[in-house]
């Protein structure tokens, strides 16, 4: 196999390397993206964000922490931002790090800026995490209906799903006997088809079995417009609000509800791909689909989903916050900046910091992801570039 | 046309009955019990839970219990677990008070988008633009309910007015007339904020879907031919730019029930983003999936208005 | 362009409309703006909802705020703290003293005497009183009359339940024959009347009386049981303490009917219904009888000396056409219930309360307000306000913005914000001290507790100024003792522990622990160290615990905290007293009574004695301010009691809370002159701070006002 694929990859590197030189067009991207003076500066932001999260999650946690976001100084409350800490009143532990309070203490005389550092981790984390997950799925769905959207379902497919499925109610609801029986004949024809067709091949058996039933495609779509039909933030509230809270449920759950708009891009994406020259080059090659689908194919379709993902941390972060206001979001000990706004808006008027900081924080992460992801998708958008 | 019609309902009532399947899961599924049936909950005796169950459908199976409960939802005999009330008079009650802030909102975005993002499309690249543009990103990063406590802070602290609630409380007493500007007051803020990320996103579509049509060969033949600038803006270029935003207004349907629970619930107001906020926190389930039920419903029934509207306006789209 | 015109016009009009509503909606400054009724309204936030409107059954703070205006009692307190009448026009009080004649102990001086030769010899003694010593001689100036009650026979039945629980409760018929009785009259109740009696009639006159030959139980019991039941049928001596109440004419109920003394009787009577589960029984147990004596006067017997007794009749007064059996029933079938079983708990009143206060209920919607109307044929005259309304607004945030728009005419301010909200013109601000001290308490039954001098040496540890000033943003005052700051019974003259880390040491030293070479205090090789304990979701009781912890630490005590869940903490630890140290609080009445948590008989699991305090010197002192009914001497066993309390140490007395309200200034008092002016005053609180006080008078202005003296 390897033997027969060294040339192939050789050849296309050499023609890539005649039409469109790699190095090039990253300078191209670039030299597009810089004239965009606003996305450039959320980059910036984006870089220090990123720089933020991770000293903060270096500096706030452990056993003895650098600083604190947990010491609850109750001497100390409601301190406006640059206020030296009492000294009379403080054990030398409790003492703040800078030895001033960089941006005032909360309603227990934490130390806000401590948990704006933590805080940062926790958003990050929430957003990459949950984009991650919602990409994941998305390429996946997307890619397997655009590739393999002519496939058919057919009848026994079907069937064999439906066995195993029930037999996973039964096994859930305790039925053992029959949840093993079912879960075990679906296993066993599903080996058994997988079998015949690698002995004949794309043999074609026809019967009443073998009746196509849906495409592939339209089972994928049709997921799409059911998730779609949800009101998306009601049904994360719903979902955290009946699981456990955790930060893991909450970075699934955002996850699992926002990759339509991925799978949707990719899939488009892949349907014009897959008609192009280079893949019916590499599949006449006897390339395998995997790899054409991840070594050809992707590579062509990832700045969209690039975009759309740097915005959908965007959405993310602003989702958690929002969950976090209602008193869903990530639960305590974390401090998440949703977290202490929520907290602090009890005390708008006494201590507008705690609102303010985790406020404009917020803000500032969000607009800076989102001029990046718009500057991205500018700068790759090959009408603005024929007009560059 | 009219197959395409009957071809689109029975694929939107398919894709519905998958969503109801799939709400009715999830909410089955998840861990816990509804708070009235929580055995830990030491107001009930384990007879009263009994009956609750009885009651409820809750000791039959999965399958048994949906059917009994769409039974009920088509019906209109589903009630509510927490007060035993109809959940259809509750929605309607709460889609009344929903539904100025919706209208209200929708009025805002729509007529205030058009003008900034065409203007912003003719000046492109200009400081109007890109000015917009910037304050466009801002709305859309800013969170809703900071921006909210922004303005409450603002015109309370300033203004002296009362912001929260539906109506000033004690004006029972006055005239129609300023119980009605009473009102009108009172969703002013929540409307803007409703408003805002509508009105960004809305007015950057217009600002590209002009851009696209002035760079169509028709925009600058007529410019060439020396028609005054409003003419070729306003006349030729926008017609044809508002082509796909009347398929949005179909789109605007579902805004009636999502994204309403923050706003509604620092302004206490008492609507059905609220309510069903509500009833997520008190596990009402028969709300929380009739709540899921009808915003689907009107997900669907948005994009078949939308199709439709597509197929009217559109002469190039023929079925 | 008429497409562009529309465009730009559109939004600009949709706009300008939005925005003109502004110049229609009242502001904090224009509150008649369009509602011009809004100045005769008073709306005052509460936090929760009520629960019941009906006074003998509610105890919940929304609830008791309603129904002091809807209700009225007999009297109530003065500015001053002193008792002034409501219902009741005046009362008096007096004592029926009766003791039987104990024939059998020789009286000083005239032998063995009878009952009639009993009533002779006071009669005389009283006569040429002045040869007595002086609290002789007081006492038996009070004395007004003398009756002798003949011998009587009488029998009582009496159920015994078998010891081990299964056999059918015996119903066993005690007769007794009673010997003759002496009873007097006294102007003012005297606690130490028989003290002072048996001075004159023999040392153990009184002691010296044995019931059981006057008792027969039939069919017989042990000896032991007898006389029990003797002593308790039988007792030698009886205080009954009585009030008479002389009530107003001209006092209706809101429905018109004129309220008698048989309400008041009703009232009562609803009180001790075990079916109504009313939570003030323990108020009205001492009661003994309460008799109609005519319309407007009724006569309270008590069974015991109890001076509190007075404050219990500040309690709304229930009307009792509307509750009494027959209406209930009545009201039962209506609603197609059990009319056995139908109880004023179910009823209507619940909700739709009915009284003779000031305001007259009128709507009540769940979780958003209750709706009072001034009530025009109240006896005082009716109130300035027309409208009383009582929002329920959950969240401190919304009360707070909703006081600033003018929406709500009282907002109870948070400690963080007393500073900011003092110096605004637009208020005026009340503040006072509450009725609740928090404290450590220490388990006096463990080591090394149990010594006064470690106790002092932990309260001098701690610095309680700095908590005053830190945690509670100076809303706190100190106190030294457990009675009411704002009442005569506190001793000022106390002085509080100082704050002084080394004369604690020093005392630690002195009982006998001394530092180790790691600095902790040691005492037979063991370690100074207790765990201190509070209960969760209080704030400031957690920083207490980690600055008391942290103050310990500095004198060498090693202390461990812990934070419990409030069912927990009390089940388990408090009522089984399994704790070493605690924080907590008590919220303190008006009257002295301190019987439950300083009386060394309720020190057992489940009461509230539960750090243990025994103190034969405080029980006793306990007692008489229990039977005390002169304020003097009263405030004088109360100051000797503070010290007592204050010397001891069973806790470190922290501090009392302070409270603080604020109001639209342009609330003022509306009063009608004697000359017949209208009279505006500013509201002034009274001495101890309640600014509610001539509630009855308040009215909003529409400007803001300005006082002469200001």
């Amino acid at each position: 196999m390897r033997n027969t694929q060294y040339p192939i990859t050789d050849t296309q590197q050499a023609l890539e390397a005649l039409s469109a030189p790699k190095k090039t067009r990253l300078h191209e991207l670039w030299a597009l993206f810089r004239e965009n003076r606003l996305a450039v500066i959320g980059l910036v932001i984006f870089v220090l964000f990123l720089l933020t999260a991770v000293s903060g999650v270096i500096l706030t946690s452990g056993q003895n922490p650098v600083f604190d976001p947990a010491m609850v100084r109750l001497q100390e409350k409601l301190l406006p931002p640059f206020t030296r800490p009492h000294l009379k009143a403080l054990q030398p532990a409790q003492v703040p790090t800078l030895g001033i309070y960089l941006f005032g203490t909360d309603n227990l005389g934490r130390d806000v800026f401590s948990r704006m550092l933590q805080g940062a981790w926790v958003s990050l984390t929430v957003g990459f995490v949950a984009v991650g997950i919602s990409v994941l799925v998305g390429v996946f769905m997307g890619g397997i209906a655009g590739y393999f959207g002519h496939e058919s379902i057919c009848l026994d497919h079907i069937l064999a799903i439906l066995v195993l499925s029930a037999g996973a109610i039964f096994l859930f609801m305790g039925w053992i006997g029959t949840g093993a029986a079912c879960m075990a004949a679906g296993f066993i024809y599903t080996a058994v088809c997988l079998f015949a067709r690698t002995r004949t091949g794309q043999a074609q058996r026809r019967g009443i079995f073998r009746m196509r039933a849906i495409s592939v495609d339209t089972v994928i779509m049709r997921m799409v417009d059911i998730m779609l039909c949800f009101p998306s933030f009601f049904l994360i509230l719903t979902v955290v609000a009946l699981v456990p809270a955790s930060m893991y449920n909450i970075m699934i759950v955002i996850g699992l509800t926002s990759w339509m708009g991925t799978a949707r891009f990719v899939r488009a994406e892949f349907l014009s791909l897959r008609e192009q020259d280079f893949v019916t080059a590499a599949k006449a090659l006897g390339v395998g689909n995997f790899r054409i689908i991840f070594r050809h194919m992707m590579p062509n379709a990832v700045a969209p989903v690039l975009v759309s993902a740097t915005i959908g941390i965007a959405t993310a972060i602003l989702t958690e916050a929002g969950l976090s206001f209602l008193g869903f979001g990530v639960p305590p000990p974390h401090a998440t900046w949703g977290n202490i706004l929520s907290d602090g808006k009890g005390f708008i008027f006494d201590a507008p910091w705690l609102t303010f900081i985790p406020g404009v924080a917020i803000l500032i992460v969000v607009l800076c992801f989102n001029l990046f992801g718009e500057g991205l998708r500018d700068a790759m958008n090959p009408k603005l570039r024929e007009r560059g | 046309m009219l197959s395409f019609i009957a071809r689109s309902i029975i694929q939107k009532t398919i894709t519905l009955f998958f969503v109801s399947v799939v709400s009715f899961l999830i909410i089955h599924l998840a861990p816990g019990e509804p708070s009235q049936v929580d055995p830990l909950n030491p107001k009930f005796t384990p007879e009263m839970l009994e009956r609750f169950r009885q009651e409820f459908h809750l000791n039959e199976p999965l399958y048994a219990q949906y059917i009994h409960f769409y039974k009920d939802l088509f019906t209109g005999r589903i009630v509510s677990w927490k007060d035993n009330r109809s959940v259809l008079a509750k929605i309607w009650e709460r889609f009344l008070n929903s539904l100025p802030l919706f209208v209200v909102g929708t009025l805002l975005t729509w007529t205030l988008s058009f003008p900034v993002g065409i203007r912003s499309a003719i000046y492109r690249g200009g400081l109007y633009d890109r000015s917009v543009t910037f304050l466009a990103y801002l709305l859309i990063s800013i969170p809703g309910f900071f921006f909210a406590y922004i303005l409450i802070i603002l015109v309370v602290t300033t203004l002296h007015v009362p912001v929260i609630g539906m109506e000033t409380f004690g004006l029972d007493t006055s005239s129609w007339g300023c119980m009605l500007m009473d009102r009108v007051w009172h969703l002013l803020i929540p409307s803007i904020l409703g408003a805002t990320g509508g009105i960004a996103v809305l007015s950057r579509y217009v600002r590209s879907q002009m851009l696209e049509v002035e760079g169509q060969d028709y925009v600058r033949t007529a410019k060439a031919k020396g028609l005054p600038p409003d003419v070729v803006h306003y006349k030729h270029a926008l017609r044809n730019a508002l082509l796909p935003f009347v398929t949005m207004f179909g789109l605007i349907l579902p805004g009636l029930i999502g994204g309403s629970v923050i706003i509604e619930s620092i302004f206490s107001w008492p609507g059905m983003g609220r309510m069903a906020y509500e009833a997520i926190l008190a596990r009402d389930y028969p709300i929380i999936l009739t709540v899921n039920f009808i915003s689907a419903v009107l997900v669907l029934a948005g994009t078949f208005v939308s199709d439709l509207l597509y197929l009217v306006v559109d002469p190039r789209i023929r079925l | 362009m008429v497409t562009k015109r529309f465009l730009i016009l559109m939004p600009m009009l949709v706009m300008v409309f939005l925005f003109q509503s502004y110049l229609w909606v009242p502001t904090y400054e224009e509150q008649t703006t369009g509602n011009p009724d809004r100045l005769y309204q008073y709306i005052t936030p509460s936090l929760g909802d009520a629960t019941s409107l009906n006074p003998i059954i509610s105890s919940n703070s929304t609830s008791s705020q309603i129904e002091s205006l809807v209700f009225e009692g007999l009297l109530d307190r003065d500015e001053e703290l002193r008792f002034r009448g409501r219902v009741a026009r005046s009362w008096d009080i007096f004592e029926e003293a009766y003791f039987y004649v104990n024939s059998g102990a020789p009286v000083p001086a005239a032998g063995f005497v009878d009952g009639p030769g009993i009533v002779q010899f006071i009669e005389t003694a009283k006569k040429k009183a002045d040869s007595l010593p002086p609290e002789v001689r007081e006492t038996l100036r009070r004395i007004q009359k003398i009756v002798l009650i003949p011998p009587e026979e009488r029998s009582v039945v009496k159920a015994l339940k078998s010891p081990s629980g299964n056999q059918p409760v015996r119903k066993i018929r005690v007769h007794i024959q009673a010997p003759a009785r002496i009873k007097m009259t006294l102007a003012e109740i005297n606690q130490d009347l028989f003290t002072n009696l048996s001075r004159l009639l023999g040392e153990d006159y009184f002691t010296s009386f044995d019931p059981v030959p006057f008792v027969r139980a039939d069919p017989s019991v042990d000896r032991q049981l007898l006389a029990r039941w003797a002593g308790e049928l039988l007792p030698v001596t009886e205080h009954n303490p009585v009030i008479v109440f002389h009530l107003r004419p001209d006092v209706r109920f809101h429905d018109g009917r004129i309220l008698t003394a048989e309400d008041v009787r009703f009232t009562y009577q609803a009180v001790m219904d075990p079916a109504n589960l009313s939570p003030r029984v323990s108020d009205y147990e001492p009661v003994k009888t309460v008799e109609v004596v005519d319309p407007l006067t009724l006569r309270i017997v008590y069974k015991r000396l109890y001076s509190p007794a007075l404050a219990t009749w500040g309690m709304g007064i229930l009307p009792k056409h509307l509750l009494n059996r027959e209406a209930l029933r009545k009201e039962a079938r209506m609603l197609g219930r059990d009319p056995d079983t139908f109880t004023m708990r179910q009823s209507r009143f619940d909700r739709h309360p009915v009284g003779c206060g000031p305001f007259q209920f009128d709507r009540w919607e769940s979780d958003q307000f209750i709706l009072l109307k001034r009530f025009n044929g109240y006896w005082e005259g009716p109130p300035n306000y027309h409208r009383y309304v009582m929002r329920i607004i959950p969240d401190l945030l919304t009360q707070e913005m909703e006081f600033y728009s003018g929406t709500l005419d009282s907002y109870q301010v948070q400690p963080h914000q007393v500073k900011r909200l003092e110096k605004d013109p637009r208020f005026q601000c009340f503040s006072g001290t509450s009725f609740g001290y928090t404290y450590i308490g220490y388990n006096l039954r463990r080591a090394p507790f149990d010594d006064v001098r470690v106790r002092r040496a932990l309260g001098m540890a701690i610095n309680v100024d700095h908590i005053i000033s830190y945690v509670l943003y100076h809303q706190g005052e100190r106190i030294t003792g457990p009675f009411a700051v704002q009442t005569d019974y506190y001793d000022h003259r106390i002085p509080p522990l100082p704050y002084d880390p080394e004369g604690a040491v020093e005392l630690l030293n002195q009982a006998g622990w001394k530092r180790n070479e790691d600095g902790w205090m040691e005492k037979d090789g063991k370690r100074l160290e207790f765990t201190l304990i509070t209960n969760s979701g209080n704030d400031i009781r957690k920083a207490i615990l980690a600055i008391a912890q942290d103050a310990w630490k500095q004198i060498g005590i090693d202390v461990r905290t812990d934070v419990l869940e409030w069912s927990v903490f009390i089940q388990e630890r408090v009522n089984k007293l399994d704790f070493d140290a605690l924080v907590l609080g008590w919220v303190m009445g008006i009257e002295p009574d301190l019987y439950q948590i300083w009386h060394s008989s309720q020190t057992h699991p489940h009461q509230l004695n539960f750090v243990g305090f025994q103190n034969l010197k405080a029980d006793e002192l306990i007692i008489k301010i229990r039977q005390e009914y002169d304020h003097a001497k009263q405030v004088a066993y109360c100051h000797e009691l503070h010290r007592l309390i204050a010397q001891e140490q069973p806790c470190t007395f922290l501090y009392v809370g302070k409270w603080t309200a604020v109001l639209d200034r342009r609330i003022v008092i509306k009063d009608l002159e004697q000359n017949g002016l209208m009279l505006y005053k500013k509201i002034t609180p009274t001495k101890t701070g309640d600014y509610t006080f001539h509630f009855n008078k308040w009215i909003k202005l529409a400007e803001m006002p300005q006082f002469s003296e200001e």
